[in-house]
């Protein structure tokens, strides 16, 4: 922490005043351009727009949302986006998703970290091969996966069989059993890499003095690890599941292109998509798209809420 | 005896290290054996491992077909170009935050989340219909700007914890001896933050490097990166797994030899302090 600048203080006030003019230009810059189409996008949802017509929307409240449609003899039935079981699959989906990949990354990507913060041999050729797989575009990743899964030709099948753990080979993607399985390894695989990174980099700002004294103590290393990495490197590990939450809750190129129109994987932003794009639903897809917003919104203040987590970067 | 343990411990500790290695890497090793396949080899089943007609083929045909440097050149310039931009907003904004933290520091990094929640699927139109009446559509300049938008928020984050782990005490001192605010940010804490802002140059170079949806969405055949590049050899229809392979093993290779020579920067970048 810098050291409390008076306030007061002919310098202090200089300070102050500089600190305003650096944070201006990224405020203006995050409120435009990340505001306005945000914006644009939640009146798209008050609205009946469509694609191919999007300058003639008119406005027509949140029926897009929910609308009663009363049959007159005191039946009706509800409309829009919050009585579609739909739309509900799909945030059940994103959820689950999220979840497992985000525990399992953050569970893998710390003991990743821990074995790449030990010495031993060629431990830069194995940290560049751990990092790699992070450094690959989606897209790029999503297609290898797909090839090595395979029904006919994949080679996980292959070695699957030759092992005996499966005994027929398997349409990892298109089964619905197994769609959500392959979406979620094919995400740990990519991203628990920038996990371990992170973590390693909150693992390599602990002192070692501090082990030194533990060893010298005679603590047992696994209750080391617990009362005293893992309180040091929370912070870190706190940052890296917020960023990976907000991207797994948001999943989009992964799903589309690993197993597409499965009901069982679809997220929320494919449902967006599909409904802004493909059903020329502009409107609804806008709501869903808003609804997305809300949700991850609240997940994030849950988050930490429960993870308590100190935003200062004060290490306690 | 104590000593024989100790190293027996050191080889199944090095021999799991490098085993985790090698089945995380396996499906690169995989894509790149393939892509030295002939499309016959490639959908071999038992699958060939190494002993296969090793071939070229994929990749003159896939460098006869698409023009591989210029997808390279605008995946430079367009990472490159929007890595400095944010670096260029960015710093300032995490330096006020770290060492003129005010009331309202914390909702201000809490806020810059928020631009992280909205999906880009939802945003789309809206950033399309502003490209186009800018005249924007497939540029190098709209995707710049573009991915400084979505990576700044982790930018500021990275770069703000960095700076608050450079003692205040250092700052002050430099204060006390009548350090001007240009010479403290130039001469004391410039060269202290030099390391925290090299890694966070190099991810974000790797994060706008793989960004493939805004580079799809908004662009065609002028402004494509890499990405594009390997979307176009993703056709449903026939078996080009080979060809993809190349293409693919073509748009990672750079990465791949950037993260070689790199990780070790990058590893002590983001854990800039561990020498204290």
């Amino acid at each position: 922490m810098a050291g409390p600048v008076s306030r007061n203080s002919e310098l202090g006030r200089q300070r102050v005043r500089a600190a305003w003019g650096f944070l201006t230009p990224m405020l203006l810059v995050l409120a435009l351009a990340a505001g306005w189409p945000l914006a644009r996008t939640i009146w798209f949802s008050f609205t009946d727009a469509r694609l191919s017509g999007l300058d003639e929307a008119s406005w027509v409240g949140v029926l897009n949302y929910v609308e009663y449609l009363d049959y007159g003899d005191g039946e009706g039935e509800y409309f829009g986006l919050l009585a579609d079981p739909s739309w509900w699959a799909a945030v059940w989906n994103t959820l689950r998703f999220a979840l497992i990949s985000v525990t399992l990354e953050t569970l893998f990507g710390l003991i990743i970290a821990l074995v790449l913060n030990a010495s031993f041999p060629g431990r830069g050729l194995v940290r560049a091969a751990v990092l790699v797989p992070w450094a690959i575009p989606t897209i790029v990743s999503a297609k290898m996966w797909a090839w090595m899964m395979h029904d006919q030709f994949g080679i996980l099948n292959d070695m699957g069989l030759a092992l005996g753990l499966i005994d027929a080979p398997i349409a990892w993607t298109a089964s619905p059993d197994t769609a959500m399985i392959a979406v979620i390894i094919v995400d740990v695989w990519k991203t628990t890499p920038f996990m371990a990174l992170l973590i390693l980099a909150g693992l390599q700002l602990v002192p070692s003095d501090i082990y030194e004294a533990a060893r010298i103590d005679g603590v047992h290393p696994v209750k080391v690890f617990f009362r005293i990495t893992l309180p040091l490197i929370r912070p870190a590990i706190m940052v890296a599941v917020i960023f990976r939450a907000l991207d797994a809750l948001r999943v989009f190129d992964l799903v589309y292109v690993l197993t597409p129109n499965n009901d069982r994987t679809r997220t929320m932003s494919v449902f967006a998509q599909e409904n802004l794009f493909q059903f020329d639903k502009f409107a609804y897809g806008s709501a869903a798209s808003t609804l997305l917003f809300v949700v991850i919104a609240l997940m994030v203040i849950l988050t930490i809420t429960l993870g308590r987590m100190d935003l200062e970067g004060r290490r306690s | 005896m104590a000593r024989a343990v100790t190293n027996r411990r050191k080889l199944v500790f090095t021999l799991v290290a490098w085993t985790l290695a090698l089945l995380i890497f396996f499906p690169i090793l995989w894509t790149v054996l393939t892509s030295f396949k002939s499309e016959a080899d490639a959908i071999a089943s038992p699958p060939k491992f190494l002993f296969f007609d090793w071939t070229l083929e994929n990749y003159t045909t896939v460098q006869e077909r698409s023009d591989y440097a210029r997808h390279f050149w605008n995946s430079v310039v367009i990472s490159l170009g929007s890595t400095f931009l944010g670096l260029l907003i960015a710093t300032p904004a995490a330096w006020s935050m770290a060492f003129v933290p005010g009331k309202r520091t914390r909702d201000l990094l809490m806020w810059m989340l928020s631009t992280k929640m909205m999906p880009a699927v939802g945003v789309l139109v809206p950033i399309y219909l502003i490209c186009r009446d800018l005249g924007l559509l497939d540029s190098r300049t709209a995707l710049v700007v573009i991915l400084t938008l979505i990576n700044l928020p982790i930018i500021v984050w990275m770069l703000y914890s960095y700076f608050k782990e450079i003692p205040g005490e250092i700052l002050e001192a430099a204060r006390m001896d009548g350090a001007s605010l240009r010479s403290e940010i130039l001469y004391v804490l410039a060269p202290m933050a030099v390391p925290g802002i090299a890694s966070t140059l190099l991810l974000n170079i790797i994060l706008a490097w793989n960004e493939a949806f805004w580079t799809l969405a908004l662009t065609a055949a002028k402004a494509a990166p890499l990405t594009a590049f390997i979307a176009s050899y993703s056709s449903p229809e026939g078996l080009f797994y080979a060809k993809l392979s190349a293409a693919s093993t073509m748009a990672i290779a750079p990465i791949l030899v950037m993260g070689w020579f790199s990780q070790k920067q990058l590893v002590r970048g983001l854990t800039f302090g561990a020498v204290k």
